[in-house]
């Protein structure tokens, strides 16, 4: 309260208080900005990319390379940042996310419903579908179902071959394999006759002496994984995307990284899985 | 404290003179109570504009695009359905309500991408694509009447059509769901992030004008009290009424204005949450639900991608209505065993069943996850009956009634959401009444009041 005895005291008394009371307006804008997480609000992002796959993202001496790669680099310039990449291995993603070690996953990310609980989306920059490879010179499989009684190569680990024997109950024998490029020296050296799996991949791997079959069936979301509850980063992830694909970007990067596969390529923007 | 040093030597001037001072506080009174309406004026001016923005122009605006996707899937839908139907007249609603409806969407389309290009603005991404979806609108429908007009020539039996028809359609609907559709969706989102970054900009605006009329009350109230204690010490006066009253008026109007603020910020967030988003959110799961519709037709239209179809198919059921299945056959089969309304489900139910908070909410939900589980145990006897040489009772299944039941549930459930959202938006907008000549009214007459009441003692120095 203010006790005054003398005249001219209210005046003195009301130039203490202004003060305090615009610093007790400032405050509630400084806890705001503080608040601020997003990813718009770095100046360098650091970007999660595969460090081993071929035609998407390759580390050689220290350097990262690949249609990923690109991508991302595309939208970090869009956002108006620098980026610098990191390996991103499958397992470690949700991970590297939710600890900040990473600001965005360019990693042949599927969009899936468990994923989503934990990483927020944006994308897909690129719907890729699963496909088969087989050598150039086998000319009898047009689509999965013609791979009745072959030898179709199972990768440790992953889930593409039970697409194949499973789902569409194709009578598929199987040879296990350590990896994808282990598969494709398989099937060059004729102990498998086909190689089923995301087709980005498949023309990754594809040589003069292999054949993209062609013959698309699921749809894998490759999506830019983003920590969970960005909305503001990953709207403006959405809005790069957009115009990747309008300013012939998107088909530039694909040709110059697939075209050689024979791979039947898309140059539309996808539909995006929305950030909220 | 200022107390025991010596007074400062003062500047010459007005303000050492008593009427001086007095005059010096009424400004200070008078420029406080001007601060405190402009405060209450400006936050529920932004209050006015968040509840325009999200009720009235732009909300209303992105629920109506969010349709042009169901209505451009349709559109495909109906053309399959046509091609499926062929010369049949027993099978769905006929050739000609099928086309009839085709127009119908067709419109609806039209006006949803006007829409969509209002709300663009000065957006130049966004416009492209709007350009992009108007370009291949017009691509879409030359594709289809030829793919129609093939069909009629050939003739057929409920069934796939004739290989021409086929070919050309085969154009049409990689065009409408491989390009159209995905840009449709995109706008949808776009529009959807319009009317976010509104709400939250007008929220915090009011925020701000919330702490602002706090303190500009505050220092009414500070100036008001020391004019008073000064007069009533200096003149050895009880203590005066128009200044009281003035007083009083101005804590009034702050305290009226906040809580109108208060009102307002919760029916806004309500108005967001419970209705706009939910809308929004159950739209795309409609407009996706549509899709899954047109697979199921095109799947017996088309052999030679069967296998595309049902992949595409059991992709956006697991986006409606995601629980952990790797075929179509283990999606169904999961489906059936899950206990009505309960359990873990994602996708766009499981978003709806995590925020049941409307009365009627719950059974209208059920209602859709009952006509949702009809709707995919019809999808598995279609695809048993196309399987097992039985492709007529295929046929019947597919343009059969469950698809449309569902629908409907769905539709009633999203206008449950939508009353919501619009008596949300009237309250809003019955709250706000009289808040725009309220705030300069109460200013006026405190001013009035202030001078009132200093008059007289400043009259004693004339």
């Amino acid at each position: 309260m203010l006790t005054l005895t003398g005249n001219g005291r209210g005046i003195r008394a009301l130039a203490r208080i202004l003060p305090a009371a615009a610093l007790l307006a400032a405050l509630p804008l400084a806890a705001g900005c503080a608040a601020g997480t997003s990813l718009l609000d770095k100046e360098s992002l650091v970007i999660g990319v595969k460090p081993d796959q071929p035609g998407l993202g390759v580390k050689k001496d220290g350097k990262y390379t690949g249609f990923d790669v690109d991508v991302a680099t595309y939208v970090a310039r869009k956002l108006g940042k620098t980026a610098r990449f990191v390996d991103a291995p499958s397992s470690a993603r949700e991970k590297m996310l939710a600890r900040g070690t990473v600001d965005l996953i360019f990693a042949t990310y599927s969009i899936t419903a468990e994923r989503k609980t934990k990483v927020s989306f944006g994308g897909p920059y690129y719907v890729a579908h699963q496909d088969t490879l087989v050598r150039a010179d086998d000319g009898a499989v047009a689509g999965v179902r013609d791979l009745s009684g072959r030898k179709l190569c199972q990768v440790t680990g992953s889930n593409s071959w039970r697409r194949v024997k499973e789902e569409r109950k194709v009578a598929v024998s199987l040879v296990s394999s350590p990896s994808y490029s282990q598969c494709v020296s398989q099937l060059l050296a004729g102990e498998v006759d086909a190689v089923s799996t995301d087709d980005l991949i498949l023309a990754g791997f594809a040589t003069s002496s292999t054949r993209i079959v062609n013959a698309p069936f699921s749809d894998e979301r490759y999506g830019v994984g983003i920590r969970i509850g960005d909305l503001d980063g990953c709207e403006a992830v959405n809005k790069a995307i957009t115009e990747m694909y309008q300013d012939g970007t998107a088909k530039k990067l694909l040709q110059k990284w697939f075209a050689k596969s024979g791979l039947a390529l898309s140059f539309t923007v996808p539909q995006f899985e929305g950030c909220g | 404290m200022t107390l025991v040093r010596p007074a400062p030597p003062r500047r010459a001037g007005r303000a050492r003179t008593v009427p001086g001072r007095i005059r010096l506080l009424t400004a200070l009174a008078v420029a406080a109570v001007l601060l405190l309406a402009g405060a209450v004026a400006m936050a529920v001016a932004h209050a006015r504009d968040g509840l325009r923005v999200i009720g009235h122009t732009a909300g209303p605006q992105v629920v109506a695009t969010a349709d042009l996707y169901f209505a451009l899937s349709d559109m495909d839908a109906q053309v399959a359905t046509v091609l499926l139907a062929g010369q049949e007249t027993g099978l769905g609603p006929g050739r000609q309500a099928m086309l009839a409806l085709y127009d119908q969407r067709r419109s609806q389309a039209d006006r949803a991408v006007l829409q969509a290009a209002d709300l663009a603005g000065d957006d130049a991404t966004a416009q492209a694509t709007v350009r992009a979806l108007l370009d291949g609108l017009g691509r879409y429908e030359r594709l289809a009447s030829r793919a129609l007009v093939l069909d009629e020539r050939a003739g057929h039996a409920a069934g796939p059509p004739s290989s021409q028809a086929l070919a050309v359609y085969r154009q049409a609907t990689d065009l409408m769901r491989l390009d159209l559709l995905p840009k449709a969706y995109n706008l949808t989102l776009d529009s959807g992030t319009i009317v976010r970054r509104a709400s939250i900009a007008e929220l915090s605006a009011m925020r701000m004008g919330g702490i602002w009329t706090g303190v500009a009350c505050a220092l009414a109230l500070a100036v008001l009290l020391t004019l008073q204690i000064y007069l009533s010490r200096g003149f050895r006066r009880t203590i005066n009424l128009s200044l009281l009253a003035a007083t009083v008026l101005a804590a009034v109007l702050a305290l009226g204005g906040v809580l109108v603020l208060q009102r307002e910020t919760e029916v806004l967030t309500h108005a967001k949450e419970d209705g706009f988003d939910s809308v929004l959110a159950l739209s795309r799961a409609r407009a996706i639900g549509n899709t899954l519709h047109g697979d199921e037709i095109r799947y017996l239209l088309d052999p030679q991608r069967a296998d595309t179809y049902e992949q595409v198919y059991l992709d956006k059921s697991q986006a409606v209505m995601y629980v952990p299945a790797g075929s179509l056959d283990k999606y169904q089969a999961a489906l059936d065993s899950r206990s009505s309304g309960e359990g873990d489900f994602l996708g766009f139910f499981g978003s709806e069943a995590s925020r049941l908070t409307l009365t009627g909410q719950r059974a209208a939900f059920e209602e859709v996850l009952r006509r949702y589980g009809e709707f995919q145990d019809n999808d598995r006897r279609m695809r048993q009956a196309a399987a097992g040489g039985s492709p007529r009772d295929a046929v019947r299944l597919a343009l059969g009634p469950a698809f449309g039941e569902y629908d409907e549930a769905l539709v009633e459930l999203i206008a449950l959401h939508r009353r919501e959202f619009d008596s949300a938006v009237r309250d809003g907008d019955g709250a706000l009444t009289g808040w725009d000549v309220g705030p300069p009214a109460a200013a006026l007459a405190a001013i009035l009041l202030i001078l009132v009441g200093v008059r007289p003692r400043l009259a004693e120095y004339r």
